[in-house]
Protein backbone atom coordinates (compact mmCIF):
# COMPACT_ATOMS: atom_id res chain seq x y z
CA UNK A 1 0.00 0.00 0.00
CA UNK A 2 2.86 2.28 0.83
CA UNK A 3 4.44 1.88 -2.29
CA UNK A 4 1.36 2.81 -4.12
CA UNK A 5 1.78 6.11 -2.97
CA UNK A 6 3.84 8.16 -5.20
CA UNK A 7 2.04 6.38 -8.07
CA UNK A 8 -1.86 7.92 -6.66
CA UNK A 9 -0.13 11.24 -6.43
CA UNK A 10 0.46 11.32 -2.25
CA UNK A 11 1.89 14.98 -0.93
CA UNK A 12 5.66 15.06 -1.38
CA UNK A 13 5.53 15.25 2.69
CA UNK A 14 4.50 12.05 3.71
CA UNK A 15 6.56 10.41 0.82
CA UNK A 16 9.72 12.32 2.73
CA UNK A 17 8.63 10.77 6.33
CA UNK A 18 7.84 7.70 4.62
CA UNK A 19 11.63 7.70 3.34
CA UNK A 20 13.22 8.56 5.77
CA UNK A 21 11.39 6.64 8.16
CA UNK A 22 12.60 3.28 6.11
CA UNK A 23 15.96 4.23 6.16
CA UNK A 24 16.39 5.11 9.97
CA UNK A 25 13.91 2.04 10.36
CA UNK A 26 16.51 -0.62 8.59
CA UNK A 27 19.57 0.68 10.25
CA UNK A 28 17.84 0.92 13.81
CA UNK A 29 16.53 -2.64 13.23
CA UNK A 30 20.46 -3.69 12.31
CA UNK A 31 21.55 -1.73 15.71
CA UNK A 32 18.80 -3.69 17.62
CA UNK A 33 20.53 -6.90 16.22
CA UNK A 34 23.75 -5.84 17.86
CA UNK A 35 22.80 -4.37 20.47
CA UNK A 36 19.55 -6.07 21.57
CA UNK A 37 20.53 -9.63 20.58
CA UNK A 38 24.16 -9.98 20.27
CA UNK A 39 25.16 -7.53 23.45
CA UNK A 40 27.53 -5.79 21.06
CA UNK A 41 27.30 -1.74 21.92
CA UNK A 42 28.64 -0.19 18.03
CA UNK A 43 29.07 2.58 17.96
CA UNK A 44 30.74 2.50 13.96
CA UNK A 45 27.70 2.30 12.12
CA UNK A 46 28.28 5.94 10.80
CA UNK A 47 31.66 3.99 9.67
CA UNK A 48 29.31 1.78 6.87
CA UNK A 49 27.25 4.26 5.97
CA UNK A 50 29.58 7.03 4.78
CA UNK A 51 31.90 4.61 3.50
CA UNK A 52 28.11 3.48 1.31
CA UNK A 53 28.01 6.79 0.57
CA UNK A 54 31.69 6.91 -0.71
CA UNK A 55 31.58 4.14 -2.38
CA UNK A 56 28.67 5.27 -4.31
CA UNK A 57 30.55 8.60 -5.50
CA UNK A 58 33.65 6.51 -6.49
CA UNK A 59 31.54 4.24 -8.36
CA UNK A 60 29.33 7.02 -10.39
CA UNK A 61 32.65 9.15 -11.09
CA UNK A 62 33.75 6.07 -12.51
CA UNK A 63 30.64 5.77 -15.12
CA UNK A 64 29.48 2.67 -13.53
CA UNK A 65 25.43 2.32 -12.56
CA UNK A 66 23.92 3.76 -9.38
CA UNK A 67 22.42 0.32 -8.53
CA UNK A 68 25.80 -1.33 -9.08
CA UNK A 69 27.26 1.48 -6.26
CA UNK A 70 24.41 0.20 -4.02
CA UNK A 71 26.11 -3.14 -4.14
CA UNK A 72 29.53 -1.86 -4.16
CA UNK A 73 28.58 -0.20 -1.15
CA UNK A 74 27.45 -3.11 0.63
CA UNK A 75 30.45 -4.91 -0.21
CA UNK A 76 32.94 -2.56 0.89
CA UNK A 77 30.92 -1.98 4.10
CA UNK A 78 30.91 -6.02 4.36
CA UNK A 79 34.93 -5.91 3.71
CA UNK A 80 35.34 -3.65 5.98
CA UNK A 81 33.33 -4.29 9.00
CA UNK A 82 35.69 -7.86 9.11
CA UNK A 83 38.89 -5.85 8.42
CA UNK A 84 38.09 -3.86 11.72
CA UNK A 85 36.43 -7.67 13.29
CA UNK A 86 40.25 -8.58 13.85
CA UNK A 87 40.92 -5.70 16.26
CA UNK A 88 37.51 -4.50 17.81
CA UNK A 89 36.04 -8.35 18.51
CA UNK A 90 38.69 -8.85 20.87
CA UNK A 91 37.42 -6.33 23.12
CA UNK A 92 33.97 -6.74 25.30
CA UNK A 93 31.34 -4.65 26.87
CA UNK A 94 32.49 -1.58 27.66
CA UNK A 95 35.89 -1.73 25.70
CA UNK A 96 33.90 -2.49 22.56
CA UNK A 97 31.32 0.42 22.61
CA UNK A 98 34.78 2.48 22.82
CA UNK A 99 36.92 0.82 20.19
CA UNK A 100 33.95 1.12 17.85
CA UNK A 101 33.90 4.95 18.54
CA UNK A 102 36.97 5.08 17.20
CA UNK A 103 36.10 3.85 13.99
CA UNK A 104 34.22 6.19 12.31
CA UNK A 105 36.80 8.88 13.46
CA UNK A 106 39.75 7.60 11.39
CA UNK A 107 37.79 7.41 8.57
CA UNK A 108 36.37 11.22 8.56
CA UNK A 109 40.59 12.51 9.07
CA UNK A 110 40.77 10.30 5.99
CA UNK A 111 38.08 11.34 3.88
CA UNK A 112 39.10 15.01 4.64
CA UNK A 113 42.56 14.14 3.71
CA UNK A 114 41.89 12.13 1.08
CA UNK A 115 40.59 13.37 -2.42
CA UNK A 116 39.85 9.51 -4.43
CA UNK A 117 37.99 10.86 -7.46
CA UNK A 118 37.93 14.10 -9.40
CA UNK A 119 40.88 17.18 -9.04
CA UNK A 120 42.17 18.47 -6.06
CA UNK A 121 40.59 22.30 -6.82
CA UNK A 122 37.59 21.56 -4.96
CA UNK A 123 39.98 21.92 -1.73
CA UNK A 124 40.13 19.16 0.50
CA UNK A 125 37.86 17.96 2.79
CA UNK A 126 35.00 19.00 0.58
CA UNK A 127 32.00 16.61 -0.38
CA UNK A 128 31.33 15.13 -3.76
CA UNK A 129 28.37 15.41 -5.87
CA UNK A 130 26.89 11.68 -6.78
CA UNK A 131 26.57 11.54 -10.28
CA UNK A 132 24.21 10.09 -12.98
CA UNK A 133 21.37 10.39 -10.52
CA UNK A 134 19.89 11.49 -13.53
CA UNK A 135 18.22 8.16 -14.92
CA UNK A 136 16.92 7.74 -11.32
CA UNK A 137 13.60 9.42 -10.23
CA UNK A 138 12.32 10.07 -6.99
CA UNK A 139 10.02 7.95 -7.00
CA UNK A 140 12.71 4.71 -7.55
CA UNK A 141 14.52 5.75 -4.56
CA UNK A 142 11.51 5.98 -2.47
CA UNK A 143 10.89 2.28 -3.37
CA UNK A 144 14.57 1.22 -2.41
CA UNK A 145 13.92 3.19 0.73
CA UNK A 146 10.73 1.49 1.30
CA UNK A 147 12.40 -1.98 0.09
CA UNK A 148 15.47 -2.13 2.23
CA UNK A 149 12.99 -0.69 5.15
CA UNK A 150 10.60 -3.82 5.02
CA UNK A 151 13.09 -6.03 3.94
CA UNK A 152 15.06 -5.46 7.68
CA UNK A 153 11.88 -6.29 9.10
CA UNK A 154 11.66 -9.48 7.73
CA UNK A 155 15.77 -9.76 7.82
CA UNK A 156 15.05 -9.45 11.73
CA UNK A 157 12.83 -12.66 11.84
CA UNK A 158 14.27 -14.59 9.75
CA UNK A 159 18.10 -14.21 11.79
CA UNK A 160 16.12 -14.56 14.93
CA UNK A 161 14.00 -17.82 14.10
CA UNK A 162 17.13 -19.30 12.51
CA UNK A 163 19.72 -20.85 14.08
CA UNK A 164 21.89 -18.04 13.79
CA UNK A 165 18.85 -16.24 15.98
CA UNK A 166 19.02 -19.16 18.49
CA UNK A 167 22.48 -19.26 18.97
CA UNK A 168 22.88 -15.15 20.03
CA UNK A 169 19.98 -16.09 22.10
CA UNK A 170 21.57 -18.50 24.12
CA UNK A 171 25.00 -16.54 24.21
CA UNK A 172 22.99 -13.32 25.77
CA UNK A 173 21.09 -15.51 28.05
CA UNK A 174 24.44 -17.20 29.59
CA UNK A 175 27.85 -17.16 27.06
CA UNK A 176 29.56 -19.63 29.07
CA UNK A 177 27.00 -22.32 28.38
CA UNK A 178 26.70 -21.55 25.34
CA UNK A 179 30.15 -21.96 24.45
CA UNK A 180 30.09 -25.02 26.27
CA UNK A 181 27.47 -26.46 24.27
CA UNK A 182 29.07 -25.85 20.76
CA UNK A 183 28.80 -22.37 19.97
CA UNK A 184 31.08 -20.61 18.25
CA UNK A 185 30.36 -16.85 19.95
CA UNK A 186 32.89 -15.12 17.95
CA UNK A 187 31.56 -16.27 14.52
CA UNK A 188 27.75 -15.55 15.65
CA UNK A 189 28.57 -12.34 16.61
CA UNK A 190 30.92 -11.23 13.57
CA UNK A 191 27.93 -12.94 10.91
CA UNK A 192 25.33 -10.68 12.68
CA UNK A 193 28.41 -7.54 12.70
CA UNK A 194 28.42 -8.20 8.93
CA UNK A 195 25.07 -8.20 8.40
CA UNK A 196 24.17 -5.19 10.28
CA UNK A 197 27.24 -3.51 8.60
CA UNK A 198 25.40 -4.29 4.64
CA UNK A 199 22.00 -3.85 5.73
CA UNK A 200 23.13 -0.32 7.41
CA UNK A 201 25.03 0.32 4.28
CA UNK A 202 22.87 -0.21 1.78
CA UNK A 203 20.43 1.87 4.00
CA UNK A 204 22.97 4.35 3.47
CA UNK A 205 23.71 4.42 0.01
CA UNK A 206 19.83 4.83 -0.68
CA UNK A 207 19.97 7.97 1.53
CA UNK A 208 22.77 9.75 -0.18
CA UNK A 209 21.41 8.72 -3.41
CA UNK A 210 18.50 11.20 -2.20
CA UNK A 211 20.57 13.55 -0.93
CA UNK A 212 22.90 13.64 -3.83
CA UNK A 213 25.80 14.64 -2.22
CA UNK A 214 28.42 13.14 0.19
CA UNK A 215 30.61 14.79 2.86
CA UNK A 216 32.74 13.32 5.67
CA UNK A 217 32.08 15.42 8.62
CA UNK A 218 28.19 14.28 8.20
CA UNK A 219 28.19 10.81 6.96
CA UNK A 220 30.90 9.81 9.47
CA UNK A 221 29.25 12.00 12.26
CA UNK A 222 27.80 10.39 15.99
CA UNK A 223 24.29 12.30 14.67
CA UNK A 224 23.45 9.12 12.77
CA UNK A 225 24.23 7.01 15.81
CA UNK A 226 23.06 9.21 17.94
CA UNK A 227 19.26 8.29 15.84
CA UNK A 228 19.92 4.87 15.85
CA UNK A 229 20.06 4.42 19.66
CA UNK A 230 17.71 6.71 20.22
CA UNK A 231 15.18 4.93 18.05
CA UNK A 232 16.29 1.36 19.52
CA UNK A 233 15.66 2.83 23.16
CA UNK A 234 12.24 4.72 22.91
CA UNK A 235 10.68 1.55 21.10
CA UNK A 236 12.56 -0.82 23.21
CA UNK A 237 16.00 -2.83 23.36
CA UNK A 238 15.68 -6.55 22.40
CA UNK A 239 12.37 -6.33 21.38
CA UNK A 240 11.47 -6.92 18.01
CA UNK A 241 8.73 -4.29 17.57
CA UNK A 242 10.87 -1.74 19.32
CA UNK A 243 12.82 0.08 16.42
CA UNK A 244 9.60 0.36 14.37
CA UNK A 245 7.61 2.29 17.53
CA UNK A 246 11.04 3.97 18.01
CA UNK A 247 11.40 5.45 14.94
CA UNK A 248 7.95 6.65 14.47
CA UNK A 249 8.72 8.52 16.74
CA UNK A 250 12.43 9.60 15.73
CA UNK A 251 10.91 11.09 12.50
CA UNK A 252 7.98 12.63 13.97
CA UNK A 253 10.29 14.38 16.52
CA UNK A 254 12.85 15.15 13.26
CA UNK A 255 9.86 16.68 11.42
CA UNK A 256 8.21 18.71 14.33
CA UNK A 257 11.65 20.09 15.56
CA UNK A 258 13.15 20.52 12.20
CA UNK A 259 13.34 24.63 12.51
CA UNK A 260 15.40 24.13 15.72
CA UNK A 261 17.90 22.46 14.83
CA UNK A 262 20.28 22.61 17.41
CA UNK A 263 17.34 22.45 20.43
CA UNK A 264 15.87 18.96 18.47
CA UNK A 265 19.34 17.17 19.12
CA UNK A 266 19.42 18.85 22.25
CA UNK A 267 15.81 17.76 23.34
CA UNK A 268 16.78 14.28 21.80
CA UNK A 269 19.27 13.71 24.16
CA UNK A 270 17.53 14.91 27.18
CA UNK A 271 14.38 12.15 25.70
CA UNK A 272 17.33 9.56 25.56
CA UNK A 273 18.43 10.06 29.00
CA UNK A 274 14.75 10.09 30.54
CA UNK A 275 13.65 7.16 28.45
CA UNK A 276 16.59 5.35 29.53
CA UNK A 277 16.07 5.97 33.22
CA UNK A 278 12.73 5.72 33.86
CA UNK A 279 11.48 3.08 31.17
CA UNK A 280 14.73 1.37 30.44
CA UNK A 281 12.87 -1.39 28.24
CA UNK A 282 11.28 1.37 26.13
CA UNK A 283 7.86 1.75 24.79
CA UNK A 284 7.02 -1.86 23.78
CA UNK A 285 8.78 -2.78 26.53
CA UNK A 286 6.33 -1.05 28.49
CA UNK A 287 3.17 -1.90 26.49
CA UNK A 288 4.45 -6.08 26.84
CA UNK A 289 4.45 -5.27 30.56
CA UNK A 290 0.85 -4.28 30.93
CA UNK A 291 -0.27 -6.80 28.16
CA UNK A 292 1.56 -9.73 30.42
CA UNK A 293 -0.08 -7.93 33.54
CA UNK A 294 -3.50 -8.19 32.46
CA UNK A 295 -3.04 -11.62 30.81
CA UNK A 296 -2.05 -12.49 34.48
CA UNK A 297 -5.35 -10.74 36.18
CA UNK A 298 -7.68 -12.64 33.93
CA UNK B 1 72.88 12.86 12.11
CA UNK B 2 73.45 15.77 14.84
CA UNK B 3 70.87 18.12 12.06
CA UNK B 4 67.96 15.72 12.08
CA UNK B 5 68.02 15.57 16.50
CA UNK B 6 68.03 19.11 15.98
CA UNK B 7 65.57 18.88 13.64
CA UNK B 8 63.55 16.38 15.74
CA UNK B 9 64.23 18.26 19.38
CA UNK B 10 61.20 20.95 18.35
CA UNK B 11 58.72 18.08 17.76
CA UNK B 12 59.93 16.00 20.92
CA UNK B 13 59.74 18.74 23.59
CA UNK B 14 56.67 19.88 22.01
CA UNK B 15 55.13 16.33 22.18
CA UNK B 16 56.57 15.68 25.70
CA UNK B 17 54.96 18.83 26.80
CA UNK B 18 51.86 18.22 25.39
CA UNK B 19 51.46 14.46 26.89
CA UNK B 20 51.25 17.02 30.04
CA UNK B 21 47.83 18.37 28.79
CA UNK B 22 46.78 15.02 27.74
CA UNK B 23 47.36 13.59 30.61
CA UNK B 24 45.37 16.32 32.55
CA UNK B 25 42.36 15.73 30.22
CA UNK B 26 42.54 11.78 30.54
CA UNK B 27 42.64 12.22 34.64
CA UNK B 28 39.11 12.79 35.08
CA UNK B 29 38.40 9.98 32.61
CA UNK B 30 40.36 7.81 34.53
CA UNK B 31 39.35 8.80 38.39
CA UNK B 32 35.62 7.47 37.15
CA UNK B 33 36.82 4.32 35.12
CA UNK B 34 39.16 3.25 37.73
CA UNK B 35 35.76 3.95 40.98
CA UNK B 36 33.35 3.06 39.43
CA UNK B 37 33.97 1.35 35.97
CA UNK B 38 32.49 3.46 34.45
CA UNK B 39 33.68 4.49 30.76
CA UNK B 40 32.34 8.32 30.92
CA UNK B 41 31.48 9.37 27.16
CA UNK B 42 30.67 12.67 27.82
CA UNK B 43 34.18 13.10 29.46
CA UNK B 44 35.38 15.17 26.23
CA UNK B 45 32.40 16.85 26.29
CA UNK B 46 32.63 18.29 29.96
CA UNK B 47 36.34 19.16 29.26
CA UNK B 48 34.88 21.34 26.32
CA UNK B 49 32.55 22.89 28.75
CA UNK B 50 35.48 23.80 30.79
CA UNK B 51 37.04 25.63 27.80
CA UNK B 52 33.72 27.57 26.63
CA UNK B 53 32.97 28.53 30.34
CA UNK B 54 36.46 30.21 31.24
CA UNK B 55 36.00 31.68 27.74
CA UNK B 56 32.64 33.41 29.20
CA UNK B 57 33.89 34.47 32.24
CA UNK B 58 37.46 35.66 30.52
CA UNK B 59 35.26 37.60 27.77
CA UNK B 60 32.77 39.07 30.07
CA UNK B 61 34.68 39.78 33.29
CA UNK B 62 38.28 40.42 31.51
CA UNK B 63 39.74 37.32 34.32
CA UNK B 64 42.71 35.16 33.09
CA UNK B 65 41.22 31.89 32.03
CA UNK B 66 43.61 30.20 34.48
CA UNK B 67 42.29 32.38 37.51
CA UNK B 68 38.92 31.53 35.97
CA UNK B 69 39.54 28.31 37.67
CA UNK B 70 38.32 28.76 41.19
CA UNK B 71 35.15 29.72 39.12
CA UNK B 72 35.13 27.18 36.90
CA UNK B 73 36.14 24.30 38.90
CA UNK B 74 33.10 24.46 41.55
CA UNK B 75 30.61 24.96 38.53
CA UNK B 76 31.96 22.20 36.97
CA UNK B 77 32.38 20.39 39.99
CA UNK B 78 28.26 20.72 41.01
CA UNK B 79 27.43 19.80 37.59
CA UNK B 80 29.36 16.65 37.46
CA UNK B 81 28.08 15.93 41.27
CA UNK B 82 24.21 16.20 39.63
CA UNK B 83 25.19 13.47 37.21
CA UNK B 84 25.69 11.15 39.02
CA UNK B 85 24.03 11.41 41.80
CA UNK B 86 20.53 11.95 40.06
CA UNK B 87 21.24 10.17 36.69
CA UNK B 88 24.18 7.68 36.91
CA UNK B 89 23.29 6.31 40.57
CA UNK B 90 20.23 5.44 38.30
CA UNK B 91 21.43 3.83 35.58
CA UNK B 92 23.91 1.92 37.41
CA UNK B 93 21.12 -0.55 39.14
CA UNK B 94 19.15 -0.86 35.67
CA UNK B 95 21.41 -2.60 33.36
CA UNK B 96 25.11 -2.96 32.05
CA UNK B 97 24.56 -0.33 28.67
CA UNK B 98 22.23 1.48 30.49
CA UNK B 99 24.87 3.85 31.84
CA UNK B 100 26.62 4.27 28.65
CA UNK B 101 23.58 5.34 26.92
CA UNK B 102 22.68 7.84 29.58
CA UNK B 103 26.19 9.53 29.50
CA UNK B 104 26.08 9.22 25.70
CA UNK B 105 22.89 11.20 25.88
CA UNK B 106 24.44 13.93 28.48
CA UNK B 107 27.23 14.05 25.88
CA UNK B 108 25.05 14.94 23.48
CA UNK B 109 23.00 17.50 25.59
CA UNK B 110 26.61 18.94 26.43
CA UNK B 111 27.17 19.52 22.93
CA UNK B 112 24.53 20.80 21.84
CA UNK B 113 23.91 23.01 24.47
CA UNK B 114 27.50 24.59 23.85
CA UNK B 115 26.65 25.21 20.11
CA UNK B 116 23.17 27.05 21.24
CA UNK B 117 25.01 29.34 23.58
CA UNK B 118 28.65 29.44 22.19
CA UNK B 119 27.59 28.96 18.32
CA UNK B 120 29.43 26.77 16.54
CA UNK B 121 32.50 28.55 15.55
CA UNK B 122 35.58 27.90 17.04
CA UNK B 123 37.10 29.98 19.41
CA UNK B 124 40.44 30.13 21.39
CA UNK B 125 41.36 31.20 24.64
CA UNK B 126 43.48 33.93 23.57
CA UNK B 127 45.71 35.67 26.23
CA UNK B 128 48.70 37.82 26.19
CA UNK B 129 50.87 35.34 26.87
CA UNK B 130 49.57 33.29 23.64
CA UNK B 131 52.10 33.90 21.41
CA UNK B 132 54.81 34.08 23.79
CA UNK B 133 57.63 31.72 23.76
CA UNK B 134 61.42 30.33 24.14
CA UNK B 135 64.37 28.78 22.83
CA UNK B 136 65.74 25.78 24.41
CA UNK B 137 68.81 24.66 22.42
CA UNK B 138 67.57 24.58 18.70
CA UNK B 139 63.82 23.97 20.11
CA UNK B 140 61.55 26.90 20.20
CA UNK B 141 58.89 26.08 22.48
CA UNK B 142 55.02 27.97 23.16
CA UNK B 143 54.82 29.63 26.25
CA UNK B 144 51.29 27.68 26.47
CA UNK B 145 52.71 23.98 26.28
CA UNK B 146 55.04 24.36 28.90
CA UNK B 147 52.04 26.07 31.25
CA UNK B 148 50.00 22.73 30.21
CA UNK B 149 52.81 20.33 31.70
CA UNK B 150 53.23 22.39 35.01
CA UNK B 151 49.55 22.45 34.96
CA UNK B 152 49.89 18.63 34.44
CA UNK B 153 52.74 18.01 37.41
CA UNK B 154 50.42 20.39 39.93
CA UNK B 155 47.13 19.00 39.20
CA UNK B 156 48.41 14.97 39.46
CA UNK B 157 50.23 15.32 42.71
CA UNK B 158 47.24 17.57 44.55
CA UNK B 159 45.06 14.51 43.20
CA UNK B 160 48.01 11.84 44.78
CA UNK B 161 48.41 14.08 47.77
CA UNK B 162 44.53 14.07 48.19
CA UNK B 163 44.15 10.12 47.34
CA UNK B 164 46.68 9.03 49.82
CA UNK B 165 46.62 11.44 52.35
CA UNK B 166 42.95 12.75 53.28
CA UNK B 167 40.20 10.36 54.69
CA UNK B 168 37.96 11.01 51.87
CA UNK B 169 40.85 10.26 49.03
CA UNK B 170 41.45 6.89 51.01
CA UNK B 171 37.38 6.02 50.70
CA UNK B 172 37.71 7.08 47.51
CA UNK B 173 40.57 4.52 46.76
CA UNK B 174 38.57 1.72 48.86
CA UNK B 175 35.26 1.91 47.28
CA UNK B 176 37.31 1.75 44.02
CA UNK B 177 38.75 -1.09 44.93
CA UNK B 178 36.10 -2.85 46.47
CA UNK B 179 32.67 -1.75 46.77
CA UNK B 180 30.92 -3.75 48.96
CA UNK B 181 33.69 -4.26 51.33
CA UNK B 182 34.06 -0.48 51.64
CA UNK B 183 30.13 -0.36 52.14
CA UNK B 184 30.63 -2.62 55.20
CA UNK B 185 33.08 -0.52 56.32
CA UNK B 186 31.11 2.03 57.02
CA UNK B 187 31.50 4.21 53.74
CA UNK B 188 28.24 5.23 51.93
CA UNK B 189 29.56 4.83 48.52
CA UNK B 190 26.65 6.36 46.52
CA UNK B 191 28.11 9.56 47.81
CA UNK B 192 31.57 8.71 47.11
CA UNK B 193 30.38 8.28 43.58
CA UNK B 194 29.17 11.25 43.32
CA UNK B 195 32.02 13.49 45.10
CA UNK B 196 34.26 11.31 42.37
CA UNK B 197 32.34 12.21 39.54
CA UNK B 198 32.38 15.82 40.72
CA UNK B 199 36.04 15.52 41.52
CA UNK B 200 36.82 14.11 37.76
CA UNK B 201 34.32 17.07 36.66
CA UNK B 202 36.28 19.66 38.65
CA UNK B 203 39.41 18.43 36.37
CA UNK B 204 38.11 18.62 33.19
CA UNK B 205 37.81 22.17 34.26
CA UNK B 206 41.26 22.46 34.81
CA UNK B 207 41.89 20.28 31.32
CA UNK B 208 39.27 22.74 29.56
CA UNK B 209 41.30 25.72 30.51
CA UNK B 210 44.77 24.34 29.25
CA UNK B 211 42.98 22.65 26.40
CA UNK B 212 41.68 26.36 25.47
CA UNK B 213 45.02 28.02 25.48
CA UNK B 214 46.76 25.39 23.28
CA UNK B 215 44.37 24.62 20.62
CA UNK B 216 41.18 26.23 19.44
CA UNK B 217 37.82 24.62 19.85
CA UNK B 218 34.50 24.39 18.51
CA UNK B 219 31.18 22.42 20.51
CA UNK B 220 32.29 19.23 18.69
CA UNK B 221 35.77 19.37 19.66
CA UNK B 222 34.72 16.58 22.76
CA UNK B 223 35.13 13.51 21.03
CA UNK B 224 38.29 14.05 19.60
CA UNK B 225 39.93 14.39 23.16
CA UNK B 226 37.39 11.71 24.56
CA UNK B 227 39.21 9.50 21.68
CA UNK B 228 42.38 10.97 23.16
CA UNK B 229 42.11 10.10 26.69
CA UNK B 230 40.68 6.92 26.79
CA UNK B 231 44.14 6.12 24.35
CA UNK B 232 46.31 7.43 27.32
CA UNK B 233 43.83 5.88 30.15
CA UNK B 234 44.16 2.79 28.01
CA UNK B 235 47.55 2.91 27.57
CA UNK B 236 48.46 3.85 31.64
CA UNK B 237 45.82 1.39 32.54
CA UNK B 238 43.63 1.82 35.48
CA UNK B 239 43.63 4.24 38.14
CA UNK B 240 47.17 4.90 37.65
CA UNK B 241 48.63 8.09 38.11
CA UNK B 242 52.22 7.39 37.09
CA UNK B 243 50.80 5.40 34.06
CA UNK B 244 48.29 8.08 32.96
CA UNK B 245 51.07 10.66 32.42
CA UNK B 246 53.35 8.06 30.96
CA UNK B 247 50.99 7.56 28.45
CA UNK B 248 49.97 11.10 27.92
CA UNK B 249 53.47 11.38 27.09
CA UNK B 250 53.52 8.62 24.55
CA UNK B 251 49.98 9.61 22.89
CA UNK B 252 51.35 13.72 22.53
CA UNK B 253 54.95 12.51 20.95
CA UNK B 254 52.90 10.11 18.66
CA UNK B 255 50.42 13.13 17.71
CA UNK B 256 54.04 15.82 16.87
CA UNK B 257 56.32 13.18 15.39
CA UNK B 258 53.78 12.14 13.56
CA UNK B 259 53.09 15.30 12.44
CA UNK B 260 56.31 16.10 11.93
CA UNK B 261 56.82 12.97 9.31
CA UNK B 262 53.21 12.64 7.62
CA UNK B 263 52.04 16.64 7.61
CA UNK B 264 49.64 18.47 10.42
CA UNK B 265 46.75 16.96 8.81
CA UNK B 266 47.89 13.54 9.20
CA UNK B 267 48.35 13.60 12.91
CA UNK B 268 45.50 12.12 14.73
CA UNK B 269 45.26 9.67 12.63
CA UNK B 270 48.47 8.34 14.74
CA UNK B 271 46.87 9.01 18.02
CA UNK B 272 43.43 6.57 16.58
CA UNK B 273 45.04 3.97 15.13
CA UNK B 274 47.49 3.71 18.54
CA UNK B 275 44.40 3.65 20.40
CA UNK B 276 42.80 0.91 18.16
CA UNK B 277 46.30 -1.14 18.43
CA UNK B 278 46.43 -0.81 22.31
CA UNK B 279 42.86 -1.55 22.62
CA UNK B 280 43.77 -4.97 19.90
CA UNK B 281 46.84 -5.99 21.59
CA UNK B 282 46.26 -5.33 25.51
CA UNK B 283 42.69 -3.69 26.11
CA UNK B 284 43.76 -4.03 29.99
CA UNK B 285 46.41 -0.99 29.49
CA UNK B 286 49.89 -1.37 28.89
CA UNK B 287 50.87 -0.18 32.62
CA UNK B 288 48.31 -1.80 34.27
CA UNK B 289 49.24 -5.09 36.65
Amino acid sequence: MLAALPIIGAPRNWLLYIFLFSIYLAMANMWNLLCGYCGLISLCQPAFIGLAGYTLVIFTWNGLPVYLGIIGGAVVAAAFAILISIPIFRLRGIYFAIGTLVVPEVLRVIFLLWRPVGDVIHGKGAGYMIKGLTEVSMTDIYWLALFIGIASIFLMRLILSSKLGLGLAAIRDNDNTAASSGINIFRLKLYSFVIGAIVTAIAGAIFYMSQEYVEPISAFGMRWTMTLILATVIGGVSIEEGPIIGTVIIVMLHFLLARYAGISLLLQGILLIIIMSMAPQGIMGFIRKTRAYRYLLQ
Amino acid sequence: MYEVLADLSTPLIMGILLGGLYSVIALGLSLVFGVMRLINVAHGDLVILGSYFAYTVMTTLGIDPILSLVLGMPVLFLIGFVIQKYLMARAFGISMEAPLIIAFGISLVLENFCQIVWTPLSRGLTTSYTLAGFSLGEAYVPLVYLLDFIAALVVMILLREFLGRTYLGRAITAASQDRRASQLMGINTARIYALTFGIAAAISAVAGVFLGLTFPFTPLSGIAFLIIAFGVVILGGLGSIIGTFIGGIILGLAQTLGGYFFGPGAQMIFIYVMVLVILAVRPQGIFSR
